[in-house]
């Protein structure tokens, strides 16, 4: 059953999706959506695990062959991404039902799962699939669910952020689907391995460099990357908590790691960097990116905005590290995929647990709350040192390979603004700490409202996991590093 | 959408509508039919039906009202055909996979005459599609028309 | 005892406490012996590391690999086990003394206080048994978040700020230069290991190394060397308890051992010394130590004053380590004890006044050595070995570090050295000279009552021993020496 896996990780949610339409039932379908998370989850780690023991696997999809049928290719890469992915999920899912402020009546609820459901499923196609415009269509896929899911959220205010998300997403899309079209022209293949055989013979033509720019423009405008990230904060602010937690955890993991398929798969690392130099162009944008959303971050009085700013930064880590092109620095970028993924899910967890306590999202209102809800800032606490990057927590293990990464090219000074921009989560971070513990609660408002086991469970698996994995690194590293060596295409 | 046009005569009382729409609207629904079926040999196939069959209810519904649309095609109904759609074709995938084939191997579907498993199979999957495009598109019929209304 | 499971149990031993404490702190009086008692186990597991080091032994065992060539691993070194014999012996006392403080002064959230403060100590032992950079970095972030409950303890405008500004330098500065040092470190060398000799010398040199030294002084945040100083002042809104043990002793001390340790097992003093890479630093430290001096001839706030005095002292250590030459190291490190036992006994001292007559003002103590003679006695005999006068342990540790200036031939920092004596002879005399000669002022809010009122024994007892503790380390200095003497000759 094994080489089944690939398309396993895509149909089970793929399929599971309309048949929570059949099931209907509130609770079914949680549960339903529940063991569909944990099927994939379970389907993700043995492909990790086959793909580290025995080397690339290759799907082909209705038994055609490649470069003609749709191929799947799993390798470490997108094979540790769909382990994010499906991880998230599993721990995410399980605290739906808690989400009872939706604009959306309880017995419609079964609709929420079948978004949430297609959107894993169009996540998972982007990361296993080998074929260009196979990448379109979950792209879209993603992308209309995640348009209802964001829509979904309490207030006005959520349509209309789901709006502009889909305005910006559809360009991006768009781009993307001209730069494919544009890459087929030239080469007459969709095939990711194949475009990457044929595209050095065109690859100075004119159209191959737009079809480039296209691609890498569609990509960043779906990643936030700044300056193009004007959608982001509104999408996860006004989006439901949970979803907010699932999104930031997972749909802009997949799409930085469609931005480095493209780049070193497709395209070609020598291509980009050496003829091109996305680099000159990518580094000061994340660098940028880095200082100007941490400073936003740390104005913002609503704290989902906050965290919202906040991604935007640590986006700029990500690319910062792509556009080092070294083995340090990838390396950072992959295992800040699956850092940031624990860490910022467990802080929107947080905001989710206030939220479904005091319906609040305001910083302010949080006065003395490190008194009455103790184990769920404790849970900030923990997620925060980690986004400042202390060591024994993920986000020091990112930081030292980013620091590395820059010191290894005698860039000092970058070395030096990295740290620094991470000081500034400690201001946006602490912010949060100042209002709850040293503030003292409204009158009359002091009894304990801890959260329900049902969010707090969730929340404290993320956090302890940035613990966790702060301190054993042989998982992340070990697969970001080999990820990393395998794009580069250096030798261990 | 919440008045109704102040135009001499209503929509629904137009007789010669009415009539043309009562003829046409069987003979569309054939030929979507006949899109389906053909889509084996020729251009034609799943899509297409399920836009034309659309087609057809939609005009019923322009014609003769949304509400009485939604009592010949209850939502509901609409739902789970549009989820049966979707599992007709995943479906079809996962059958191959039982079978021993890839997703989507048609091959497997006829154990001796892989031949005659790609036809079950493309069958299969263009009547899901047929279904599901059709659910899908009155749905978001509904939903357009049906703004304001609630 | 294998040594394996006493550097375990150092650290388990002060975790557990922290945990005794949270759950029986229904109890307040179980409690509070249950953290003497386990103060008490962790000094005797620490002591049973001393002859193993004594006799050149150099315990340690790996934890677990973080990542490639970055454990979490100890290894009992002289200066570390100095370190920890410090900080574990002084916890004890400090323990005894914070339940007459805390009950005394009814302070609040009891419990929590004395939860997070055997953490500290935890943090402080792993960075006094840390192999490499990465495990020194890692408690020493922890020790930095264990004591911001301590120090916001009172949750008040004041102590909010306060931990801001705690909170703030140390951690920026931790992350900004020393985070960087030591991945440059890593770059360079290839390892992180604190290693005889250091790992430096031949890999790199001309400029690089000197901002590499800055980083790290500079870095080290917790060393007070200016301009990143004025966390300590700020630091002392906390309970007395906290002031004396982790800003006289655990935290600050845990600051100049890093560098010192930096200095020996990174960049190895001969190097070092050889490229003039620290001289820069030389001058910021003797910036440093003479001017600090200077403040704290204005404070009025006598916690005030010991925390600038503390500042000074602590660039007494900075510049031996810039200087680097074995002895200055030696002398360095041997401040480090004489100087913790004396400030200790200061603190403790102010807290008891604090606590038996509410005065924190020094214009305010006149004639408060009749009320309190025990107290100022031993407030005299501790000052003695900041003004670094025989017989008092500070004797020592100066003549070691004036050596050593003198030795490169540095006589300039020689006179910086001795200025800094007198002018600390002129910050803390006034003191005594008020308690001990001048009638009681009839204008002050908090007059002194009649007769004889000392604090809780509680409180007397432990500061005594330290009083005593300092004048037993003058005739013992040898024994810290020798312990030492290892390191002069690299380690």
């Amino acid at each position: 059953m094994i080489q089944q896996f690939p398309v396993l990780v895509v149909v089970a949610p793929l399929v599971a999706a309309p048949i929570t339409l059949l099931i209907r039932n509130r609770r079914l379908t949680h549960l339903w959506a529940m063991a569909v998370a944990w099927f994939t989850l379970f389907v993700s780690a043995n492909l990790l695990h086959e793909v580290l023991t025995t080397g690339p696997i290759s799907y082909q999809l209705g038994g055609w062959a490649p470069p003609w049928g749709i191929e799947y290719r799993v390798d470490t890469v997108n094979a540790f991404v769909m382990v994010i992915v499906a991880m998230i999920a599993s721990v995410v899912i399980p605290a739906m039902p808690t989400r009872i402020r939706l604009d959306l009546a309880p017995e419609r609820m079964y609709l929420f799962y079948t978004a949430t459901l297609l959107f894993i499923a169009g996540l998972m196609g982007i990361t296993v699939t080998g074929d260009a415009f196979n990448v379109f269509v979950f792209l879209e896929i993603t992308s209309l669910a995640s348009y209802t899911l964001i829509g979904l959220g309490a207030g006005r205010r959520a349509p209309l952020a789901a709006f502009s998300y889909l305005v910006m997403g559809t360009i991006g899309g768009t781009f993307v689907l001209i730069g494919i079209g544009l890459m087929y022209q030239m080469t007459g293949s969709l095939n990711m391995a194949d475009l990457a055989v044929l595209l050095p013979g065109v690859q100075h033509t004119r159209t191959i460099m737009v079809a480039f720019a296209f691609i890498t423009t569609g990509v960043s405008i779906k990643l936030g990357v700044f300056p193009l990230h004007q959608w982001l904060p509104k999408a996860y602010t006004y989006a439901p908590d949970l979803v907010s937690a699932l999104m930031s955890a997972t749909a802009t993991k997949v799409i930085f790691y469609l931005l480095v398929r493209m780049i070193f798969t497709v395209f070609g690392a020598t291509f980009v960097f050496g003829v091109l130099h996305l680099d000159w162009l990518l580094l000061p944008l994340s660098l940028i990116g880095m200082f100007v959303a941490s400073l936003a971050a740390i104005y913002q009085t609503n704290i989902k905005r906050l965290l919202a700013y906040s991604s935007i930064a640590q986006i700029g880590y990500m690319t910062l590290g792509l556009s080092m092109v070294s083995v340090a620095g990838l390396t950072g970028s992959l295992v800040h995929l699956f850092n940031h993924a624990l860490m910022k899910a467990g802080l929107f967890m947080v905001v989710a647990s206030i939220f479904y306590r005091l319906a609040t999202h305001e910083i302010a209102d949080m006065r003395g709350l490190g008194r009455r809800m103790p184990l769920t800032f404790a849970a900030w606490v923990v997620g925060g040192l980690s986004m400042i990057g202390v060591p024994g927590t993920v986000g020091f293990i990112s930081k030292w390979y980013l620091v590395l990464a820059a010191i290894e090219k005698g860039w000092i000074g970058i070395a030096l603004l990295i740290v620094l921009s991470s000081l500034l989560a400690l201001v946006y971070v602490w912010r949060v700490i100042d209002v709850a513990y040293f503030q003292s609660p409204p009158e009359g408002q002091a009894d304990r409202i801890e959260a329900p086991p049902i969010l707090l469970i969730p929340t404290w698996i993320l956090v302890g996991a940035t613990v966790f994995f702060g301190i054993n690194t042989t998982w992340t590293v070990g697969v970001a590093e080999a990820a990393a060596r395998q794009l580069l295409g250096v030798m261990p | 959408m919440s008045e109704e046009p102040k135009a001499p005569m209503k929509v629904r009382e137009m007789v010669v509508l009415r009539v043309t729409a009562k003829m046409l609207i069987p003979f569309i629904l054939l030929y979507a039919l006949y899109v389906q079926f053909h889509g084996d040999f020729g251009p034609g196939g799943g899509f297409q039906a399920g836009v034309i069959t659309a087609a057809g209810l939609i005009l019923y519904g322009l014609v003769f009202g949304l509400d009485q649309l939604k009592r010949a095609v209850p939502q509901r109904v609409l739902e789970i055909t549009l989820a049966i759609g979707l599992l007709m074709y995943g479906g079809t995938g996962w059958v191959t996979l039982l079978l021993g084939g890839n997703f989507l191997e048609y091959g497997y579907l006829a154990q001796h005459h892989p031949v005659h498993g790609q036809h079950y199979g493309i069958a299969m999957i263009e009547g899901g599609v047929g279904v599901g495009v059709a659910s899908g598109l009155l749905v978001i019929y509904y939903a357009l028309a049906g703004r304001g209304r609630r | 005892m294998s040594t394996d499971l006493a550097i375990i149990l150092s650290f388990l031993l002060p975790t557990v406490a922290g945990l005794s404490t949270a759950l029986t702190g229904r109890w307040p009086n179980a409690r509070d012996s249950l953290t003497v008692l386990w103060g008490v186990l962790t000094f005797g597991t620490v002591l049973t590391l001393l002859p193993v080091v004594n006799a050149g032994g150099r315990p340690g065992l790996v934890l677990w690999e973080v990542l490639e060539g970055l454990p979490i691993a100890f290894e009992v070194e002289p200066l570390g086990m100095l370190f920890a014999l410090v900080a574990s012996g002084l916890w004890i006392v400090t323990s005894v003394y914070a339940f007459g403080y805390m009950r005394g002064h009814h302070e609040e959230n009891q419990t929590r206080f004395f939860s997070y403060f055997p953490l500290a100590i935890t943090a402080a032992l792993g960075i006094a048994y840390a192999r490499n950079l990465f495990t020194l970095f890692l408690f020493y972030e922890m020790l930095t978040f264990s004591t911001y409950p301590l120090v916001t303890h009172h949750q008040n405008a004041t102590a909010q700020r306060a931990g801001r500004i705690y909170l703030g330098i140390l951690v920026s500065t931790s992350v900004l230069f020393l985070f960087t040092a030591i991945v440059w470190t890593y770059a360079i060398a290839g390892t992180t290991e604190f290693t005889v000799g250091g790992v430096l010398a031949g890999k790199a040199s001309g400029w690089p190394v000197a901002v590499l030294a800055g980083l790290y002084f500079f870095g080290i945040g917790k060393a007070a060397l200016m301009p990143f100083h004025r966390w300590l002042p700020n630091a002392m809104v906390a309970p007395t308890p906290v002031s004396a043990l982790l800003h006289a002793v655990a935290v600050v001390k845990a600051g100049v051992f890093s560098v010192l340790k930096i200095v020996i097992y990174i960049f190895g003093i001969d190097f070092l010394a050889a490229g003039s890479y620290s001289e820069w630093l030389m001058w910021v430290a003797g910036f440093t130590l003479l001017s600090s001096s200077v403040v704290a001839l204005k404070q009025d706030n006598l916690k005030a004053r010991l925390a600038y005095s503390t500042i000074s002292q602590l660039a007494y250590i900075v510049l031996a380590a810039a200087i680097a030459t074995g002895d200055s190291v030696v002398g360095g490190g041997m401040h480090i004890a004489m100087h913790a036992m004396a400030k200790i006994t200061l603190f403790f001292a102010a807290g008891a006044i604090m606590v038996a007559t509410h005065k924190t003002e020094i214009s305010d103590m006149d004639g408060i050595g009749r009320t309190m003679p025990i107290t100022m006695t031993a407030f005299f005999i501790a000052s003695l070995s900041i003004m670094g006068l025989p017989p008092t342990g500070g004797a020592w540790s100066k003549w070691y570090l004036a050596l050593g200036a003198a030795e490169t031939g540095q006589y300039l920092f020689v006179a910086v050295y001795m200025i800094s004596s007198l002018l600390s002879i002129a910050y803390l005399g006034p003191i005594i000279g008020r308690a001990f000669f001048r009638p009681p002022r009839a204008d002050s809010h908090h007059p002194l009552p009649e007769g004889m009122k000392e604090a809780h024994w509680l409180m007397v007892v432990p500061l005594s021993l330290t009083a005593i503790g300092t004048v037993v380390l003058f005739f013992f200095a040898n024994n810290v020496h020798d312990l030492l003497a290892p390191i002069a000759i690299g380690g």
